[in-house]
């Protein structure tokens, strides 16, 4: 605000309205001089209006991404493990026909997502983790989708076979609020699916397999193999 | 004082002031950024961020107009405006003059305080962008721009 002193010098603080001013203190009491006053005012705000540049930048989104976890598996980062789940039975449990849980070679009881023990016992269990990320509506889906395909049997060097349908799991995950976000199931022999994956989110937990043993087999190895996979179509 | 000359002092002394206390843009249509373009990339998902979100990294070569300030003091600013999409977060290092700093869309951070030495400020700032993952579409513009509050001139006739 301008204010004139005594002695006629003239301090001047940044005003805040220069050209609206009514609390302006100065010997300027006519109207002409007031709008002479406003009119240079107007000009000199005029003069300092001008064209000015900036630095600017396109950025594009990040891609659509699936990202999958199955046992061993690295963050952010292909792995090609393959691990294996197992049962061996002697001929009493054979025999016998009760269900056996199977162990495993996994060695993941690791969160991938954030270190978080979410199988305690990998032993015996096995870490699943999915999720699917995309930076907009018009950026792929809302949702991705998870499956698991199985054959239709394990096979051995014989020739022998057991349905892939002897074997199933529980789910878990210590101190998740929704520990079967991948829920139970049993190997059908085709492709199953096991959970839909909303855009921008993680889901996981832990798989305990389970021989059926519901007949008794011939002597032999049996092998099989199962897949994953994740899709955004 | 003769009445006259003191409405010619005081008017040409609120113009000056008039125009150099109100926030002015610079002009720095000479800055540009390596890569012009960028892409973002996702950064890990973490179980308090499921979100997720995105970065990029680009290097902005500064060249600030001052001519019209040199001899002048003020405080320079560097301003995102907010562009309608999704928050957007820039921050950056400089090699000096100006000052390294943080903004998200819609403010200004502080770059440079103190007087205007030089026809042009020139710097190179290494700058980290990141936004959630919720854009409008699969690519946007960010129009950054620099802006200077002059610091208030005292005059006495």
């Amino acid at each position: 605000m301008p204010a004139a002193d005594g002695d006629g010098n003239l301090s001047i603080g940044p005003p805040k309205d220069p050209v609206h001013n009514d609390t302006m203190r100065s010997p300027l009491r006519h109207r002409s001089l007031r709008r002479l006053v406003t009119a240079g005012l107007l000009v000199a705000c005029g003069v300092q209006a001008g064209a000015a540049h900036a630095w600017s930048l396109t950025i594009a989104a990040a891609s659509r991404r699936v990202f999958l976890h199955v046992g061993n598996g690295s963050p952010e980062a292909d792995n090609g493990t393959v691990n294996l789940v197992s049962a061996t039975l002697t001929g009493a449990q054979l025999i016998a026909g009760t269900p056996l849980p199977m162990v495993s070679n996994s060695t993941q009881s690791a969160s991938l997502l954030d270190g978080f023990t979410t199988c305690p016992t990998p032993a015996s269990q096995v870490i699943i983790g999915a999720s699917y990320r995309r930076s907009s509506a018009t950026n792929g889906p809302a949702s991705a989708t998870l499956r698991v395909t199985s054959p239709a049997n394990l096979t051995s060097a014989a020739g022998d076979t057991i349905p892939f349908s002897q074997i199933s799991w529980t789910v878990s995950a210590p101190g998740s609020g929704a520990p079967n976000v991948i829920p139970a199931g049993t190997f059908n022999g085709a492709t199953q699916t096991l959970a839909t994956i909303p855009a921008n989110t993680y889901i996981e937990n832990c798989h305990s397999f389970t021989y059926a043993n519901s007949a008794v087999r011939a002597a032999g190895t049996y092998t099989g193999q199962v897949t994953y996979t994740l899709t955004s179509p | 004082m003769p009445m006259h000359r003191f409405v010619t002092t005081a008017v040409l002394s609120l113009c000056a002031l008039t125009a150099q206390a109100d926030t002015q843009r610079l002009d720095d249509s000479r800055s540009h950024t390596v890569p012009p373009t960028a892409q973002m990339e996702w950064t890990p998902q973490t179980r308090a961020d499921r979100d997720g979100a995105m970065e990029a990294w680009v290097r902005v070569n500064v060249h600030i107009d001052t001519r019209d300030w040199v001899g002048r003091s003020g405080r320079i600013y560097m301003v995102l405006p907010r562009d309608g999409a999704s928050g957007i977060e820039a921050e950056w290092t400089a090699r000096g003059p100006l000052r390294s700093g943080r903004l998200v869309a819609g403010e200004r951070s502080l770059v440079f305080a103190g007087a205007v030495r030089g026809a042009e400020i020139t710097d190179q700032l290494l700058v980290h962008l990141r936004s959630g993952p919720d854009w409008p579409s699969n690519s946007r513009r960010l129009n950054f721009h620099f802006e200077i509050d002059p610091d208030p001139v005292l005059l006495t006739p």
